[in-house]
Protein backbone atom coordinates (compact mmCIF):
# COMPACT_ATOMS: atom_id res chain seq x y z
CA UNK A 1 0.00 0.00 0.00
CA UNK A 2 2.91 2.20 1.07
CA UNK A 3 4.43 1.37 -2.20
CA UNK A 4 1.60 2.08 -4.21
CA UNK A 5 1.16 5.86 -2.43
CA UNK A 6 4.74 6.58 -2.89
CA UNK A 7 4.24 6.05 -6.88
CA UNK A 8 1.43 7.86 -6.87
CA UNK A 9 2.88 10.72 -5.24
CA UNK A 10 6.07 10.86 -7.49
CA UNK A 11 3.82 10.58 -10.13
CA UNK A 12 1.60 13.79 -9.14
CA UNK A 13 4.97 15.58 -8.43
CA UNK A 14 6.82 15.04 -11.88
CA UNK A 15 2.78 14.95 -13.75
CA UNK A 16 2.81 18.79 -12.58
CA UNK A 17 6.06 19.79 -13.37
CA UNK A 18 5.17 18.68 -16.75
CA UNK A 19 1.71 20.10 -17.21
CA UNK A 20 3.61 23.45 -16.20
CA UNK A 21 6.16 22.86 -19.02
CA UNK A 22 3.71 22.17 -21.56
CA UNK A 23 1.53 25.14 -21.27
CA UNK A 24 4.47 27.42 -21.40
CA UNK A 25 5.25 30.06 -23.51
CA UNK A 26 8.30 29.48 -25.76
CA UNK A 27 8.80 32.50 -27.67
CA UNK A 28 12.50 31.25 -28.97
CA UNK A 29 11.10 28.51 -31.32
CA UNK A 30 8.99 31.43 -32.94
CA UNK A 31 10.86 33.99 -33.21
CA UNK A 32 13.84 31.66 -34.68
CA UNK A 33 11.03 30.18 -36.80
CA UNK A 34 10.55 33.77 -38.18
CA UNK A 35 13.97 34.06 -39.42
CA UNK A 36 13.38 32.42 -42.49
CA UNK A 37 10.46 33.88 -43.10
CA UNK A 38 12.14 37.31 -43.83
CA UNK A 39 11.47 38.47 -47.80
CA UNK A 40 14.75 37.55 -50.29
CA UNK A 41 17.18 40.44 -49.84
CA UNK A 42 16.73 41.09 -45.91
CA UNK A 43 19.96 40.54 -44.06
CA UNK A 44 18.56 39.50 -40.39
CA UNK A 45 19.75 41.97 -37.34
CA UNK A 46 17.38 40.78 -34.39
CA UNK A 47 14.82 38.53 -33.26
CA UNK A 48 12.33 39.20 -30.62
CA UNK A 49 10.58 37.06 -28.19
CA UNK A 50 6.77 38.17 -27.82
CA UNK A 51 5.86 36.59 -24.15
CA UNK A 52 2.42 38.14 -22.94
CA UNK A 53 3.22 35.71 -19.92
CA UNK A 54 -0.22 34.25 -19.92
CA UNK A 55 -1.86 37.36 -20.04
CA UNK A 56 -0.05 39.01 -17.45
CA UNK A 57 1.89 41.51 -19.72
CA UNK A 58 -0.22 43.65 -22.17
CA UNK A 59 2.47 44.45 -24.38
CA UNK A 60 6.57 43.63 -25.03
CA UNK A 61 8.50 46.21 -26.64
CA UNK A 62 12.15 46.65 -27.95
CA UNK A 63 13.89 49.91 -29.20
CA UNK A 64 16.00 49.88 -32.14
CA UNK A 65 17.88 53.00 -34.15
CA UNK A 66 16.46 52.81 -37.33
CA UNK A 67 18.57 54.97 -40.12
CA UNK A 68 17.69 57.10 -43.18
CA UNK A 69 17.98 55.07 -46.19
CA UNK A 70 17.96 51.85 -44.74
CA UNK A 71 14.77 49.53 -45.59
CA UNK A 72 13.94 47.38 -42.38
CA UNK A 73 11.36 44.49 -42.19
CA UNK A 74 9.32 43.37 -38.94
CA UNK A 75 7.77 40.02 -39.17
CA UNK A 76 5.55 37.90 -36.79
CA UNK A 77 5.26 34.24 -35.49
CA UNK A 78 2.29 33.01 -33.45
CA UNK A 79 0.43 29.34 -33.27
CA UNK A 80 -2.07 28.71 -35.83
CA UNK A 81 -3.23 31.61 -37.76
CA UNK A 82 -0.87 34.04 -38.54
CA UNK A 83 -0.43 36.15 -36.27
CA UNK A 84 -2.68 35.14 -33.43
CA UNK A 85 -3.91 38.22 -32.74
CA UNK A 86 -0.66 40.07 -32.10
CA UNK A 87 0.29 43.30 -33.34
CA UNK A 88 3.52 44.73 -33.92
CA UNK A 89 3.18 48.68 -33.96
CA UNK A 90 6.29 50.91 -34.38
CA UNK A 91 7.01 54.33 -32.76
CA UNK A 92 9.20 56.72 -33.64
CA UNK A 93 10.92 58.59 -30.46
CA UNK A 94 8.70 61.26 -29.68
CA UNK A 95 5.72 57.93 -29.18
CA UNK A 96 4.32 59.13 -32.74
CA UNK A 97 2.92 56.09 -34.63
CA UNK A 98 4.80 55.36 -37.61
CA UNK A 99 3.46 51.94 -38.80
CA UNK A 100 1.46 49.23 -37.40
CA UNK A 101 0.36 45.73 -38.40
CA UNK A 102 -3.26 46.03 -37.94
CA UNK A 103 -4.75 47.74 -41.02
CA UNK A 104 -8.72 48.05 -41.22
CA UNK A 105 -9.14 45.42 -39.00
CA UNK A 106 -6.45 43.06 -40.41
CA UNK A 107 -3.45 41.71 -39.17
CA UNK A 108 -0.87 41.58 -41.53
CA UNK A 109 2.27 39.15 -40.66
CA UNK A 110 4.90 41.78 -41.89
CA UNK A 111 5.75 45.20 -42.12
CA UNK A 112 8.42 46.53 -44.30
CA UNK A 113 9.66 50.27 -43.57
CA UNK A 114 11.81 52.28 -45.79
CA UNK A 115 13.00 54.71 -43.12
CA UNK A 116 13.50 58.35 -43.99
CA UNK A 117 14.44 59.78 -40.65
CA UNK A 118 17.17 58.35 -38.15
CA UNK A 119 16.74 57.82 -34.84
CA UNK A 120 15.29 55.60 -32.03
CA UNK A 121 12.27 53.72 -32.95
CA UNK A 122 10.24 51.57 -30.77
CA UNK A 123 8.95 48.29 -31.51
CA UNK A 124 5.92 47.24 -29.42
CA UNK A 125 3.77 43.99 -29.34
CA UNK A 126 0.30 44.04 -28.28
CA UNK A 127 -2.28 40.94 -28.29
CA UNK A 128 -5.63 41.78 -29.95
CA UNK A 129 -7.80 38.70 -28.84
CA UNK A 130 -4.61 36.48 -29.15
CA UNK A 131 -5.24 32.96 -27.70
CA UNK A 132 -1.49 31.96 -26.51
CA UNK A 133 -0.33 35.87 -26.37
CA UNK A 134 2.89 34.21 -27.29
CA UNK A 135 4.86 34.55 -30.59
CA UNK A 136 8.02 35.82 -32.03
CA UNK A 137 9.40 38.43 -34.60
CA UNK A 138 12.37 38.94 -36.92
CA UNK A 139 14.00 42.25 -38.46
CA UNK A 140 16.02 42.43 -41.04
CA UNK A 141 17.24 45.51 -43.33
CA UNK A 142 18.29 46.01 -46.81
CA UNK A 143 19.66 49.14 -48.62
CA UNK B 1 11.96 1.26 -1.60
CA UNK B 2 13.59 4.18 0.63
CA UNK B 3 16.59 4.06 -1.38
CA UNK B 4 14.18 4.17 -4.86
CA UNK B 5 12.27 7.11 -3.68
CA UNK B 6 15.63 8.85 -2.27
CA UNK B 7 17.20 8.23 -5.67
CA UNK B 8 14.34 9.52 -7.95
CA UNK B 9 13.90 12.78 -5.81
CA UNK B 10 17.72 13.13 -6.33
CA UNK B 11 17.24 12.96 -9.79
CA UNK B 12 14.51 15.15 -10.08
CA UNK B 13 15.88 18.06 -7.79
CA UNK B 14 18.87 17.67 -10.71
CA UNK B 15 16.56 18.07 -12.93
CA UNK B 16 15.06 21.12 -11.54
CA UNK B 17 18.82 22.77 -10.85
CA UNK B 18 20.40 25.47 -12.36
CA UNK B 19 21.99 23.37 -15.13
CA UNK B 20 24.96 25.38 -15.80
CA UNK B 21 27.18 24.01 -18.13
CA UNK B 22 31.17 23.50 -16.63
CA UNK B 23 31.83 25.69 -19.07
CA UNK B 24 29.57 28.24 -18.03
CA UNK B 25 31.00 28.05 -15.17
CA UNK B 26 34.44 28.57 -16.30
CA UNK B 27 33.37 31.87 -17.72
CA UNK B 28 32.12 33.19 -14.63
CA UNK B 29 35.39 32.52 -12.67
CA UNK B 30 37.13 33.70 -15.37
CA UNK B 31 36.62 37.47 -15.39
CA UNK B 32 38.81 39.49 -14.39
CA UNK B 33 38.27 43.38 -14.22
CA UNK B 34 34.91 42.32 -14.87
CA UNK B 35 34.06 41.34 -11.43
CA UNK B 36 32.11 43.96 -9.70
CA UNK B 37 29.04 45.24 -12.07
CA UNK B 38 26.92 48.42 -12.01
CA UNK B 39 24.63 48.68 -8.96
CA UNK B 40 21.72 49.77 -11.48
CA UNK B 41 19.06 47.62 -13.34
CA UNK B 42 20.80 45.70 -15.65
CA UNK B 43 17.31 45.64 -17.61
CA UNK B 44 18.05 49.26 -18.35
CA UNK B 45 21.64 48.51 -19.54
CA UNK B 46 20.11 45.65 -21.72
CA UNK B 47 17.10 48.16 -23.46
CA UNK B 48 20.01 49.92 -24.30
CA UNK B 49 22.13 47.34 -26.04
CA UNK B 50 19.43 46.19 -27.85
CA UNK B 51 19.37 49.65 -29.93
CA UNK B 52 22.49 49.64 -30.86
CA UNK B 53 22.79 49.28 -34.55
CA UNK B 54 24.43 46.70 -36.65
CA UNK B 55 27.79 47.72 -38.00
CA UNK B 56 26.67 45.43 -40.74
CA UNK B 57 24.85 48.12 -41.89
CA UNK B 58 27.35 50.26 -42.44
CA UNK B 59 29.30 47.54 -44.75
CA UNK B 60 26.52 47.36 -46.38
CA UNK B 61 26.03 50.77 -47.12
CA UNK B 62 29.70 51.17 -48.67
CA UNK B 63 29.18 47.94 -50.86
CA UNK B 64 25.94 49.22 -52.31
CA UNK B 65 27.40 53.04 -53.01
CA UNK B 66 30.45 51.35 -54.98
CA UNK B 67 33.32 52.01 -52.85
CA UNK B 68 36.36 49.39 -53.35
CA UNK B 69 37.12 46.81 -50.59
CA UNK B 70 39.82 48.33 -48.81
CA UNK B 71 41.99 45.94 -46.34
CA UNK B 72 44.41 48.38 -44.98
CA UNK B 73 41.38 50.44 -42.96
CA UNK B 74 41.29 47.20 -41.12
CA UNK B 75 42.76 46.34 -38.02
CA UNK B 76 44.69 43.28 -39.27
CA UNK B 77 44.07 40.20 -37.42
CA UNK B 78 47.61 39.02 -36.27
CA UNK B 79 47.19 41.98 -33.64
CA UNK B 80 45.65 39.06 -31.58
CA UNK B 81 48.42 38.55 -29.70
CA UNK B 82 48.60 42.41 -27.94
CA UNK B 83 44.98 41.54 -26.49
CA UNK B 84 45.72 40.06 -22.88
CA UNK B 85 43.57 41.36 -20.84
CA UNK B 86 39.62 40.68 -20.89
CA UNK B 87 38.78 44.15 -21.06
CA UNK B 88 40.68 44.15 -24.71
CA UNK B 89 39.23 41.10 -25.47
CA UNK B 90 35.82 42.07 -25.53
CA UNK B 91 36.76 45.54 -27.61
CA UNK B 92 38.75 43.80 -30.12
CA UNK B 93 36.08 41.04 -30.43
CA UNK B 94 33.60 43.64 -31.28
CA UNK B 95 36.17 45.23 -33.91
CA UNK B 96 36.73 41.96 -35.31
CA UNK B 97 33.37 41.49 -35.56
CA UNK B 98 32.70 44.40 -37.35
CA UNK B 99 35.44 43.89 -39.84
CA UNK B 100 34.68 40.20 -40.72
CA UNK B 101 31.62 41.93 -41.54
CA UNK B 102 33.04 43.97 -43.60
CA UNK B 103 35.16 41.40 -45.62
CA UNK B 104 31.93 39.17 -45.53
CA UNK B 105 29.98 41.72 -47.94
CA UNK B 106 32.58 42.41 -49.76
CA UNK B 107 32.50 38.46 -50.38
CA UNK B 108 36.54 38.37 -49.40
CA UNK B 109 36.46 35.23 -47.62
CA UNK B 110 40.58 34.79 -47.31
CA UNK B 111 40.63 37.69 -44.90
CA UNK B 112 37.10 36.46 -43.67
CA UNK B 113 38.58 33.19 -42.50
CA UNK B 114 41.72 35.16 -41.15
CA UNK B 115 39.42 37.44 -39.01
CA UNK B 116 37.52 34.46 -37.62
CA UNK B 117 40.38 32.58 -36.36
CA UNK B 118 41.45 35.80 -34.40
CA UNK B 119 37.34 35.88 -33.31
CA UNK B 120 37.38 32.46 -32.04
CA UNK B 121 40.81 33.05 -30.34
CA UNK B 122 39.30 36.08 -28.60
CA UNK B 123 35.88 34.24 -27.61
CA UNK B 124 37.50 31.40 -26.06
CA UNK B 125 39.42 33.93 -23.93
CA UNK B 126 36.30 35.05 -22.75
CA UNK B 127 35.04 31.41 -22.46
CA UNK B 128 32.56 32.38 -25.15
CA UNK B 129 33.95 30.43 -27.76
CA UNK B 130 31.07 28.06 -27.70
CA UNK B 131 28.80 30.17 -29.58
CA UNK B 132 31.14 30.44 -32.10
CA UNK B 133 30.77 28.17 -34.58
CA UNK B 134 33.59 28.49 -36.45
CA UNK B 135 33.48 24.94 -38.16
CA UNK B 136 30.22 25.98 -40.09
CA UNK B 137 31.49 29.33 -40.75
CA UNK B 138 34.58 28.03 -42.23
CA UNK B 139 32.57 25.83 -44.14
CA UNK B 140 30.49 28.65 -45.25
CA UNK B 141 32.83 31.04 -45.84
CA UNK B 142 34.75 28.66 -48.66
CA UNK B 143 31.81 29.40 -51.03
CA UNK B 144 30.63 32.55 -51.87
CA UNK B 145 27.42 31.39 -53.18
CA UNK B 146 26.77 31.19 -49.04
CA UNK B 147 27.11 34.95 -48.41
CA UNK B 148 23.09 35.13 -47.15
CA UNK B 149 23.73 32.12 -44.88
CA UNK B 150 27.28 33.48 -43.71
CA UNK B 151 26.05 36.70 -42.56
CA UNK B 152 22.58 35.07 -40.96
CA UNK B 153 24.87 32.58 -39.00
CA UNK B 154 27.67 35.59 -37.60
CA UNK B 155 25.18 37.74 -36.68
CA UNK B 156 23.30 35.04 -34.44
CA UNK B 157 26.19 34.08 -33.16
CA UNK B 158 27.24 38.00 -31.92
CA UNK B 159 23.70 37.62 -31.03
CA UNK B 160 23.78 34.98 -28.81
CA UNK B 161 27.06 36.16 -27.10
CA UNK B 162 25.70 39.32 -26.33
CA UNK B 163 22.70 37.87 -25.22
CA UNK B 164 24.38 35.02 -22.95
CA UNK B 165 26.47 37.79 -21.64
CA UNK B 166 23.71 40.01 -20.55
CA UNK B 167 21.40 36.95 -18.52
CA UNK B 168 24.74 35.90 -16.72
CA UNK B 169 24.87 39.62 -15.46
CA UNK B 170 28.15 40.41 -17.19
CA UNK B 171 26.86 43.28 -19.54
CA UNK B 172 29.83 45.11 -19.09
CA UNK B 173 31.34 43.05 -21.99
CA UNK B 174 28.57 43.40 -24.16
CA UNK B 175 29.02 47.18 -23.43
CA UNK B 176 32.80 46.61 -24.80
CA UNK B 177 32.01 44.12 -27.35
CA UNK B 178 29.87 46.81 -28.96
CA UNK B 179 31.66 49.96 -28.39
CA UNK B 180 34.58 47.80 -30.26
CA UNK B 181 32.52 46.85 -33.13
CA UNK B 182 30.74 50.70 -33.42
CA UNK B 183 34.33 52.68 -33.32
CA UNK B 184 35.26 50.14 -35.74
CA UNK B 185 32.64 51.12 -38.06
CA UNK B 186 32.88 54.62 -37.50
CA UNK B 187 36.98 54.21 -38.55
CA UNK B 188 35.89 52.45 -41.43
CA UNK B 189 33.48 55.30 -42.32
CA UNK B 190 35.48 58.15 -41.77
CA UNK B 191 38.74 56.69 -43.91
CA UNK B 192 36.71 56.39 -46.63
CA UNK B 193 35.05 59.39 -46.18
CA UNK B 194 38.34 60.85 -46.56
CA UNK B 195 39.04 59.57 -50.29
CA UNK B 196 35.87 60.44 -51.10
CA UNK B 197 34.94 64.22 -49.61
CA UNK B 198 31.86 65.31 -52.25
CA UNK B 199 30.29 61.54 -50.94
CA UNK B 200 27.22 63.41 -49.01
CA UNK B 201 25.44 60.21 -47.70
CA UNK B 202 28.80 59.39 -46.00
CA UNK B 203 29.15 62.71 -43.85
CA UNK B 204 25.53 61.97 -42.96
CA UNK B 205 25.95 58.63 -41.68
CA UNK B 206 29.14 60.23 -39.60
CA UNK B 207 26.79 62.70 -38.40
CA UNK B 208 23.69 60.41 -37.79
CA UNK B 209 26.20 58.79 -34.98
CA UNK B 210 25.38 61.26 -32.68
CA UNK B 211 22.32 59.74 -31.62
CA UNK B 212 24.48 55.94 -31.18
CA UNK B 213 27.04 58.04 -29.40
CA UNK B 214 24.59 59.35 -26.65
CA UNK B 215 23.55 55.71 -25.72
CA UNK B 216 27.06 54.36 -25.56
CA UNK B 217 28.18 57.55 -23.51
CA UNK B 218 24.73 56.55 -21.27
CA UNK B 219 25.84 52.99 -20.91
CA UNK B 220 29.83 53.87 -19.97
CA UNK B 221 28.32 55.94 -17.10
CA UNK B 222 27.42 52.85 -15.49
CA UNK B 223 30.62 51.28 -14.90
CA UNK B 224 33.06 54.36 -14.22
CA UNK B 225 33.19 52.73 -11.21
CA UNK B 226 36.01 51.01 -13.37
CA UNK B 227 38.81 52.62 -14.16
CA UNK B 228 39.53 51.10 -17.99
CA UNK B 229 35.51 51.58 -18.21
CA UNK B 230 36.17 55.74 -16.84
CA UNK B 231 39.06 55.97 -19.17
CA UNK B 232 36.87 54.79 -22.30
CA UNK B 233 34.16 56.97 -21.02
CA UNK B 234 36.61 60.08 -20.90
CA UNK B 235 37.53 59.75 -24.52
CA UNK B 236 34.16 58.99 -25.61
CA UNK B 237 32.72 62.02 -24.14
CA UNK B 238 35.81 64.15 -26.17
CA UNK B 239 33.81 62.56 -29.36
CA UNK B 240 30.59 63.53 -28.09
CA UNK B 241 31.80 67.06 -27.78
CA UNK B 242 32.77 67.09 -31.31
CA UNK B 243 29.13 65.76 -32.15
CA UNK B 244 27.40 68.56 -30.22
CA UNK B 245 27.97 71.11 -33.27
CA UNK B 246 25.80 68.64 -35.74
CA UNK B 247 22.12 69.62 -35.64
CA UNK B 248 19.72 66.59 -36.54
CA UNK B 249 16.20 68.12 -37.19
CA UNK B 250 13.53 65.59 -37.02
CA UNK B 251 10.05 66.44 -38.54
CA UNK B 252 7.30 63.58 -37.98
CA UNK B 253 4.42 63.56 -40.64
CA UNK B 254 1.91 60.78 -40.24
CA UNK B 255 2.74 57.61 -42.62
CA UNK B 256 0.72 56.10 -45.21
CA UNK B 257 0.49 52.45 -45.54
CA UNK B 258 -0.93 49.44 -48.38
CA UNK B 259 -0.66 46.11 -48.15
CA UNK B 260 1.16 44.62 -50.88
CA UNK B 261 1.41 40.41 -51.05
CA UNK B 262 0.76 40.47 -47.50
CA UNK B 263 3.37 43.06 -46.53
CA UNK B 264 2.39 46.09 -45.05
CA UNK B 265 4.33 48.62 -46.80
CA UNK B 266 5.04 51.90 -44.84
CA UNK B 267 5.69 55.24 -47.13
CA UNK B 268 7.44 57.14 -44.35
CA UNK B 269 6.88 60.85 -44.18
CA UNK B 270 9.03 61.78 -41.59
CA UNK B 271 12.05 63.19 -42.22
CA UNK B 272 15.79 64.12 -40.61
CA UNK B 273 18.04 66.47 -41.76
CA UNK B 274 21.64 66.83 -40.81
CA UNK B 275 24.06 69.78 -40.78
CA UNK B 276 27.30 68.88 -40.54
CA UNK B 277 30.29 70.85 -41.75
CA UNK B 278 33.91 69.36 -43.51
CA UNK B 279 35.63 70.90 -40.09
CA UNK B 280 33.27 68.67 -38.26
CA UNK B 281 34.27 65.51 -39.86
CA UNK B 282 37.82 66.52 -39.84
CA UNK B 283 37.45 66.88 -35.75
CA UNK B 284 35.42 63.43 -35.63
CA UNK B 285 37.65 61.44 -38.09
CA UNK B 286 40.85 62.71 -35.90
CA UNK B 287 39.46 61.71 -32.79
CA UNK B 288 37.75 58.58 -33.88
CA UNK B 289 41.34 57.62 -35.16
CA UNK B 290 42.61 58.25 -31.78
CA UNK B 291 40.42 56.29 -29.83
CA UNK B 292 40.45 53.14 -32.39
CA UNK B 293 44.21 53.24 -31.61
CA UNK B 294 44.19 53.46 -28.16
CA UNK B 295 41.74 50.20 -28.50
CA UNK B 296 43.51 47.94 -30.91
CA UNK B 297 47.54 48.98 -29.50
Amino acid sequence: MKKIFSITLLMIIIGAGTTKLAGQCNPDNFANACIPKLSSGFNFLKSYKVDGEGGSKEKVEYSYVFTKGTQYMINLCATGTATDGIIVTLFDSSRNKVASSKINGQFISAIAYPCNATGIYYIQYTFDGSAGKCGGSALGFKR
Amino acid sequence: MKVLLASLFALFLTACGSGKKPDEQAFLNSLDSAKSGPTIDEEVINSILQQIPSPLEISVLLKESGTKYSPNILNSPDNLPKYNSNYKKALNLGVYGTDLGYTNIYEQNQDGIKYLESIKSLADGLNIGQFFDIETIGKLAANSKNLDSLLLITTQNFNSINHYLQTQSRANLSVLLLIGGWVEAMQITCQVSAKDPKNKELQEKIGEQKIILEQIVLLLGFYKEDANMASLLKDMEELKGAFDAIIITYTYRESTMEVVEGVAIIKDNSTTTINITEKDIENIKSLTNSIRNKIIS
